[in-house]
C-alpha cells in the first residue's frame, strides 16, 4: 500500500527528513509521532503529494509519488482522505456542502452527493446537522465534519495531521473512535500526533521520528 | 459524471457572494466599452457624413455683383452644356437669403438691417457622377472666369483636407482605444485577483480533495464571461441612450444639412463591441487565475 525506501527531503541545505524507510500495509493503522520539528508534517506532505522527496522512492498503491506529474496529483488525492488540525472547512459553506466537495470535484451527480453525505454524517454522528454552518459547531464537531469529508469518497488511505490537536480530551477520544471505526472498514489510517495519552488509549503501530530520522517503528 | 453543473453553480454562487467586486469588474468593462463605442460612433457618423458630402459635390460660383441678369442666365446656359455638368441651378440673392433665414432663427432681422447685396447670386453646379471628380472640376475651371465670378468654391478641396484630418483622428482613436482596453484589462485582472485571493483557502481545500486545475479555474472563467457579456450589453444600452440623446441635441445641425441623419453603429460593430467585452472578461480572468496558480504553493 505505502512503501518508502531511503526517502529524504531537504529544503535548500536543511534536511527535514533523512533516509526514511518503512512500509504500511493495506488496512493498517499507524501513528507518526515525535517532538516538534521531528518531520511529522513533512512526512504527511510527502504522502499527499504537497512535497516531493529529494531522494529515495515513495510508492502509494504502486504509484511513485516522486515521478508523478503535477497534473496527476488530483488522481492520487481522490483516493486519499486528509484531515488537518485546523479542520480546513470552508466557513461560508454548510456542513453538507463541505463534505460534498470531495464528491463534487469528481463530478458526481447531486443526488448521489446528497445520499453519500447523509450516510457519512451518520457515521461521524452528525445526523441532521447538514445545513449548519461550521462556525455554529463545536471544535469536535468541526473535526468530525473534516473526517466526514475525508471519507465520503471511500478512500483507501486516510491521513490525519494532529487531528486532535485543537480538541479537549473527550472530543479527541470521539474523533479517534471515528478514525478507528473507519480503519475497521478497511481504510489505511496514518495519524501524525504527539499525544502519547491517545496512543496509549488506542494502541497501534508507532513510527517515531526524531530530527528528521525514523527512530523506531520502521519495518524496511 | 460531469463537473460542468458544479462549475456553473460555483460560478453563480461566487458572482452573488462577491457582488461588489463583480460589479466593479463589470462596470470597468462597461465604461471601457462605452468610451470605445462612443469613439466608434463618432467615427462612423463622420465617415457617413464625408461619404455623403463626397457623393454630393457641387461647385458654388458667386457672380460679380455688377453682372446683368441676362448675362448671368447666358453664363448659366453656357456652363450647362458642358458634358461634365449634370445640372446648374441659378440661385438669386433672394433665394439664398430665404434658404438661410428658414434654417437659422433671427437671421432674417440681420439681413433686414444690412439691406440688399449681402449674399451674392450664384450658380450651384452639380457634376455628373464620376470616379474622378478632380478631373471634372479641372475641366470646368476655364468656364469660371474672374471677370464674371467673384469667388468659386470647388467643395472638393475641403473634403480632401477633412479626410486627411479624419485619418489622424482615426489613428488617435485607435491608440486611445488600445490604451483604454489595456487599462481595463489591468483593472479587471486585479479585481478578479482580489476575488480569487478572498477565496484562496477554499481553493486550497479544493486542491486537497482532488480538484483538478481545470475545475478550480473554470468558475472564474465563467465569471469572466459573465462580466464581459453583461459589461458589453450595458455598454451597448448606454451607447444607444447616448445616441438617442445626441441625435436630439444635434437636431439643429442636422436641419442645416451639414450632417446627414445620425445613425447607430451597424450590427456587426455592436457585436464586435460585445465580443471585445467577452475577450476582456475572459482574458482578465485567465490572467488573474494564472497569476494566482503560479504564486500558489
Amino acid at each position: 500500500m505505502i512503501r518508502l525506501y531511503r526517502v529524504s527531503k531537504s529544503y535548500r541545505d536543511v534536511a527535514a527528513l533523512q533516509d526514511i524507510t518503512f512500509n504500511v500495509g493495506k488496512g493498517e493503522f499507524c501513528y507518526i509521532t515525535g517532538p516538534s520539528g521531528a518531520g511529522k508534517t513533512t512526512m504527511l506532505k510527502l504522502l499527499y503529494g504537497a512535497e516531493r522527496p529529494s531522494t529515495g522512492k515513495l510508492l502509494i498503491n504502486g504509484t511513485d509519488i516522486g515521478k508523478l506529474p503535477k497534473h496527476d496529483l488530483p488522481r492520487l488525492r481522490r483516493n486519499m482522505g486528509i484531515v488537518f488540525q485546523d479542520f480546513k472547512l470552508i466557513p461560508s459553506r454548510t456542513v453538507s456542502e463541505n463534505v460534498g466537495l470531495a464528491l463534487e470535484v469528481l463530478g458526481a451527480p447531486r443526488e448521489r452527493i446528497q445520499r453519500q453525505v447523509r450516510a457519512v454524517l451518520n457515521i461521524v454522528g452528525l445526523r441532521g446537522r447538514g445545513n449548519t454552518l461550521p462556525h455554529r459547531l463545536s471544535g469536535g464537531e468541526q473535526q468530525r465534519v473534516a473526517v466526514a469529508r475525508a471519507i465520503v469518497n471511500d478512500p483507501s488511505v486516510l491521513l490525519a495531521d494532529e487531528p486532535t490537536g485543537n480538541l479537549d480530551g473527550a472530543m479527541a477520544i470521539e474523533v479517534m473512535e471515528i478514525l478507528q471505526a473507519i480503519n475497521l472498514r478497511g481504510t489505511t489510517v496514518m495519524v501524525a500526533t504527539h499525544d502519547t495519552g491517545l496512543m496509549q488509549r488506542f494502541p497501534y503501530r508507532v513510527l517515531r521520528f526524531r530530527a528528521g530520522r525514523l527512530e523506531s517503528g520502521g519495518n524496511g | 459524471m460531469s463537473v460542468a453543473p458544479h462549475i456553473v453553480r460555483r460560478a453563480v454562487r461566487s458572482l452573488w457572494e462577491n457582488l461588489y467586486l463583480n460589479a466593479v469588474s463589470t462596470g470597468v468593462i462597461s465604461a471601457a466599452l462605452l468610451l470605445m463605442g462612443m469613439s466608434l460612433w463618432v467615427q462612423h457618423n463622420i465617415n457617413s457624413a464625408v461619404a455623403s458630402w463626397s457623393r454630393d459635390v457641387h461647385v458654388s460660383a458667386y457672380f460679380q455683383p455688377d453682372l446683368a441678369e441676362a448675362d448671368r442666365e447666358a453664363i448659366r446656359d453656357r456652363i450647362a452644356r458642358d458634358p461634365n455638368v449634370e445640372r446648374v441651378r441659378y440661385v438669386t440673392e433672394e433665394e439664398a437669403r430665404t434658404w438661410l433665414t428658414e434654417r437659422v432663427d433671427g437671421l432674417g432681422d440681420v439681413f433686414d438691417e444690412l439691406g440688399p447685396g449681402v449674399l451674392p447670386a450664384s450658380l450651384e453646379i452639380t457634376l455628373v457622377d464620376s470616379d474622378d471628380l478632380d478631373a471634372q472640376v479641372d475641366a470646368l475651371a476655364p468656364w469660371l472666369r474672374d471677370d464674371e465670378f467673384a469667388e468659386v468654391d470647388y467643395g472638393r478641396e475641403w473634403i480632401g483636407r477633412f479626410e486627411t484630418f479624419l485619418e489622424v483622428v482615426k489613428g488617435l482613436g485607435a491608440t486611445m482605444g488600445t490604451l483604454i482596453l489595456v487599462s481595463a484589462l489591468f483593472l479587471v485582472t486585479n479585481t478578479v485577483y482580489l476575488v480569487i485571493y478572498n477565496r484562496r483557502d477554499e481553493l486550497e481545500i479544493q486542491k486537497l480533495v482532488g480538484a483538478t486545475t481545470g475545475y478550480i479555474v473554470a468558475p472564474f472563467i465563467v465569471e469572466g464571461f459573465v462580466h464581459g457579456l453583461v459589461g458589453g450589453l450595458v455598454a451597448v444600452v448606454g451607447l444607444w441612450g447616448a445616441h438617442s440623446v445626441l441625435s436630439g441635441q444635434l437636431e439643429s445641425v442636422l436641419m442645416l444639412g451639414l450632417v446627414p441623419e445620425l445613425t447607430f453603429l451597424p450590427l456587426g460593430w455592436v457585436a464586435g463591441l460585445v465580443f471585445t467585452g467577452l475577450v476582456l472578461g475572459v482574458g482578465a480572468a485567465t490572467v488573474a487565475v494564472s497569476r494566482f496558480i503560479a504564486s500558489a504553493p
